[in-house]
């Protein structure tokens, strides 16, 4: 891996920029540590010191300046913690435990005056210590001056002690840190690296490609799970729309074959007189009339099988039934059929209505069609034991054999027998494909069976699922 | 009738400009919407007939501006998009109804011709009269002359709808969406079945028949 690309990944650099945050975060606190410390101990140097001040100083004020000579040389015998510097009027030393006054014998220091001074000292090893001291001077009531002071030097190591083992730890975890998030960031770095290659592929047109997805369960297998969820999903209407496409244009081949023959007719017999110029456009336009129906109803199908149906709404299965009914009655008997209508209430479906009413009246068109005069149509809406909506329309026409009835379904399929009605044999097929975008199926079934020379006749239901949510009461 | 076609398609639109003057009306082109909307707001016209998908301002940005401005012009719109949520969308926008390409020629002029009538008959009728036709909405009666005709309810909303289109003609996908408000086509002549039970009750026994069949287009109540 290359360093500069490496600090472009963003796991390394989230890793880098906690370790800033962590450094500057240990730094404050270092920091808060050494003046808390420092202070601390400074205070109570100053306070000893005081202390030990009021002690002399009583004893000068109570016996004089010999006394107060005595305890000190006493003091320094003793090795006690304290520094003393005792100097008569003149400026001359007295007695004392440091080399040097940290104040200028020859200029008395403001009262109250802190002094730090440094001191030199060895440790029991032999080495030389530097070492800090702190104190202050008061002036007695006989001119000499007494200097009180104390080491600090052992709070000042303590706490470069304790900083360097603090730069020591940062340092660790920086090298800790560093090194991991490298290893992080190479391992996010080798999963995304995999998702990369499925994007990549996919963008040169490879949509097969998929995202390999361990158990794992982490965000980046969920990442790859949604990827090729998505990928499923592409593809799938990828595959849809290039069948939608090839289907439309192999279903449009044969009517613009049959429009064209009839044109090619129609020309001739135009030339030979047979027919006017106006008659010929006439047979012209109603065949480019149909070719539209045909293609619209081709596009239809293909959305439907490609979106399924929108526009859902929750209706009366049964209202749709009754205007259905009232819409073809006049037709049926018209052509010399029994129509009847047996239609429940309250048959609550979810759907497109104008589909399924297409749907519907494709059904009953044929029905009327295929049915002789003399023959009887029935149209049925009502809910099956399972809780279903089923439409049905049953005639006493010739029927569909057993073996054919899959296949009446498919697009452009007409049975031998029908071939001189008139039909672009899309009908069933648009039937099947709104029913499959709602959920619901088309069965076809025989009739009531031969008698006087009627039937066996057909019977098709169109089941469609209950609406789920139950639906708002019309009243 | 003064009709605005807005339509960026210009053989379309130099057919359907044809077609319309032919019709007898006066007909006004704009290329695009924005063109539209500036034609529209000089005023006078009866009826637009407005294609939905253009450059720069579309049908329905169109319209939706002119009825924010309260032109209350019917409005026809014209598609190739045929979904039933493109209908809405148009109607929602303001428009009075929906044609979907490629259409008749008769289907355009007959929706036309119903539109600007819709807008002449403002106001509550309870009593419709065409010739010695007379239809009241209340009592729901028909008469012609002093025979009483007995329909069934479709019936008489048939003839209501043609009544209210009367000299107009109105095609058989009209009459299936106004009067029993469904799109969808139907394979067979359902609509012709209808219109010849309803004329075998309002012309059977005349001199005269009313109810006359369009070539082409549809159908025609004649005073």
């Amino acid at each position: 891996m290359k360093l500069p690309s490496l600090f472009r990944r963003t796991p390394f650099r989230l890793t880098l920029l906690f370790l800033a945050l962590f450094a500057a975060a240990a730094s404050a606190i270092l920091a808060y540590v050494y003046i808390a410390s420092a202070s601390e101990a400074r205070a109570r140097a100053q306070q000893d010191v005081l202390g030990e001040l009021t002690g002399l100083q009583a004893i000068y004020r109570t016996r004089g300046v010999d006394a107060l000579n005595q305890a000190l040389v006493e003091r320094i015998v003793r090795a006690g913690p304290y520094l003393y510097v005792l100097v008569d009027a003149n400026g001359m030393s007295i007695s004392r435990n440091l080399s040097e006054s940290p104040v200028d014998p020859k200029t008395p220091a403001a009262p109250g005056a802190w002094e730090t001074f440094p001191l030199t000292d060895t440790d029991a090893d032999g080495r030389v210590e530097k070492r800090q001291g702190i104190g202050q001077e008061v002036m007695l009531s006989g001119g000499e001056r007494l200097f009180v002071g104390e080491d600090i030097g052992d709070t000042e190591a303590y706490l470069s002690r304790l900083t360097q083992a603090l730069w020591l730890a940062m340092g660790m975890v920086l090298l800790l840190g560093a090194s991991g998030g490298l290893l992080i960031s190479r391992n996010v770095e080798r999963s995304m690296g995999r998702l990369n290659q499925v994007v990549a592929a996919v963008q040169d047109g490879d949509l097969k490609a998929r995202a390999q997805v361990r158990a794992s369960g982490d965000e980046l297998d969920e990442l790859g799970r949604g990827l090729n969820g998505m990928l499923d999903r592409l593809e799938a209407s990828m595959a849809s729309i290039r069948h939608a496409g090839d289907a439309i244009a192999h279903d449009l081949r044969s009517p613009l074959t049959r429009m064209r023959a009839k044109l090619e007719v129609a020309l001739i017999d135009a030339e030979a007189g047979k027919v006017s110029g106006v008659d010929a456009l006439e047979i012209a336009l109603s065949e480019a009339d149909h070719l539209l129906k045909t293609f619209n109803t081709v596009l239809a199908i293909a959305r439907l099988q490609a979106g399924g149906a929108r526009d859902m709404v929750v209706f009366d299965a049964a209202d749709l039934a009754a205007d259905m009914a009232e819409l073809y009655e006049p037709a049926a008997e018209d052509k010399g059929l029994d129509f009847s209508a047996e239609i429940e209430r309250g048959l609550m479906i979810e759907g497109n209505q104008p589909f399924l009413a297409q749907a519907l009246a494709n059904v009953i068109d044929n029905a009327i069609k295929y049915t002789p005069t003399g023959g009887a149509v029935m149209l049925r809406a009502r809910r099956r034991s399972a809780g279903d909506i089923e439409y049905s329309i049953t005639d006493t026409g010739p029927g569909v054999p057993e073996a054919d009835r899959e296949r009446v379904v498919q697009r452009f399929v007409r049975l031998d027998n029908s071939r001189t009605e008139a039909g672009s044999g899309l009908g069933l097929s648009l039937v099947s494909a709104v029913l499959e975008a709602h959920a619901g199926r088309v069965q076809l079934d025989e009739g009531p069976g031969a008698y006087g020379g009627f039937g066996p006749g057909l019977r098709v239901a169109l089941v469609l699922p209950p609406a789920s949510s139950p639906a708002l009461d019309p009243e | 009738m003064r009709i605005l076609v807005v339509e960026d398609d210009a053989e379309a639109a130099t057919a359907m400009l044809r077609g319309l003057t032919e019709a007898g009306h006066e007909v006004a082109h704009a290329v695009d919407g924005a063109y539209g909307l500036l034609e529209a707001q000089r005023g006078g016209y009866d009826v637009y007939v407005v294609d939905r998908m253009m450059p720069r301002l579309d049908g329905i940005g169109m319209v939706e501006t002119l009825r924010k401005d309260g032109d209350q012009t019917p409005v026809l719109f014209l598609s190739a998009l045929g979904e039933v949520e493109d209908r809405i969308t148009g109607l929602k926008a303001g428009g009075d109804d929906y044609l979907v390409k490629p259409y008749a020629f008769a289907e355009l002029v007959a929706r036309v011709e119903a539109l600007s009538r819709r807008r002449e008959t403002g106001g509550v009728q309870t009593v419709l009269k065409v010739g010695d036709l007379e239809m009241n909405l209340i009592a729901r009666t028909v008469h012609r002359g002093t025979t009483e005709i007995d329909l069934q309810p479709r019936e008489f909303q048939l003839l209501e709808f043609l009544m209210r289109h009367a000299n107009q003609s109105v095609t058989r996908t009209m009459l299936l969406e106004k009067v029993w408000e469904y799109h969808f086509d139907p394979q067979t002549n359902v609509i012709d079945v209808h219109i010849s039970r309803l004329r075998s009750k309002i012309d059977k026994g005349f001199d005269r028949a009313m109810l006359q069949t369009v070539r082409g287009a549809g159908y025609r109540l004649e005073a």
